[in-house]
């Protein structure tokens, strides 16, 4: 195989079409960059949980995946929105909390799988989720 | 786009659940599903996960939605086929499905609804035994493992 430098990818999200697309790519390139199955299916399932949280709750937004493939093995997914922002970032992160049909375990169970996960909402403004998992 | 094929088998209900499922898809295929458990009276509804290989919380409710409908229905729901990464994930996510049974693959669903049948020996009340293995509960309150009722 070819050794193909992975660029970041950023993938606008404004539909669920958008959600399916962006999961295989995070699939694809957790992959690429070395993820066995069960973790690339993980990462694939954050950004999942991400994206149909963008479609959910806001007008649209973006997931960027950004692959590091140096000293450091892994991947970074920035999940943005100008949407409303979350109102209480801790209840969501205990989970079993959700404002819509959820099961409240997206954000929560996001976190538990990644190895970095950091939230910035602003009220009214929107919300920045990074998020990453190491291979090492 | 596709959404899941439907197709009866003896007491069971096959549904093929599709890899990726959209919003409206899981409305219709409910849809469907309701639809044909009253056509065939099936006793059971058999999910197959078997091309599904990213399942997040979204599908968790798609199946306890499907268990919850297909119960007022008097079916009940059988998951099989779930891929051990996905299994990973889900338990992961946290995520626990009540009232729902899972089976490795076609074969030992139709122990289940087969067995689920004949009333005189095992009524369908499904738990686990002591080992924490799948058994059928007979009318006494006795556990049968699912092997011992392949024989019967």
């Amino acid at each position: 195989m070819g050794a193909q430098p992975l660029e970041p990818m950023r993938m606008p999200i404004n539909n669920l079409i958008n959600v399916v697309t962006s999961r295989r790519q995070a699939l694809e390139m957790a992959t690429k960059l070395g993820f066995g199955l069960p973790d690339a299916t993980k990462i694939a399932v954050v950004v999942s949980e991400l994206a149909r949280n963008i479609t959910l709750y806001t007008q649209g937004g973006a997931i960027t995946l950004i692959p590091h493939n140096g000293q450091r093995k892994g991947i970074k997914v920035i999940a943005q929105d100008k949407g409303p922002g979350i109102e209480d970032v801790e209840r969501v992160l205990q989970g079993g909390y959700t404002t819509s049909r959820g099961l409240g375990m997206g954000i929560s169970g996001s976190k538990k799988i990644m190895d970095e996960f950091e939230i910035q909402t602003v009220a009214g403004a929107g919300t920045t989720i990074k998020a990453a998992k190491w291979l090492d | 786009m596709e959404t899941g094929t439907i197709q009866k088998l003896e007491n069971l209900l096959l549904v093929a659940v599709p890899r990726d499922l959209m919003d409206e898809e899981v409305m219709r295929l409910r849809r469907d599903v309701a639809q044909e458990v009253r056509r065939h009276r099936s006793g059971w509804v058999l999910l197959d996960f078997a091309q599904v290989d990213i399942c997040d919380s979204y599908f968790g409710r798609f199946i306890q939605s499907m268990a919850e409908m297909t119960g007022l229905m008097g079916a009940k729901v059988i998951v099989s086929g779930l891929q051990d990464a996905v299994v990973e994930t889900l338990v992961e996510l946290g995520m626990t499905l009540s009232n729902i049974e899972a089976v490795l693959d076609l074969d030992e669903a139709l122990v289940f609804s087969r067995a689920g049948r004949k009333n005189s020996y095992v009524t369908p009340l499904w738990d686990k035994d002591k080992n924490g293995n799948a058994a059928a509960l007979d009318q006494d309150g006795n556990f049968h493992p699912l092997a011992d009722l392949k024989e019967v």
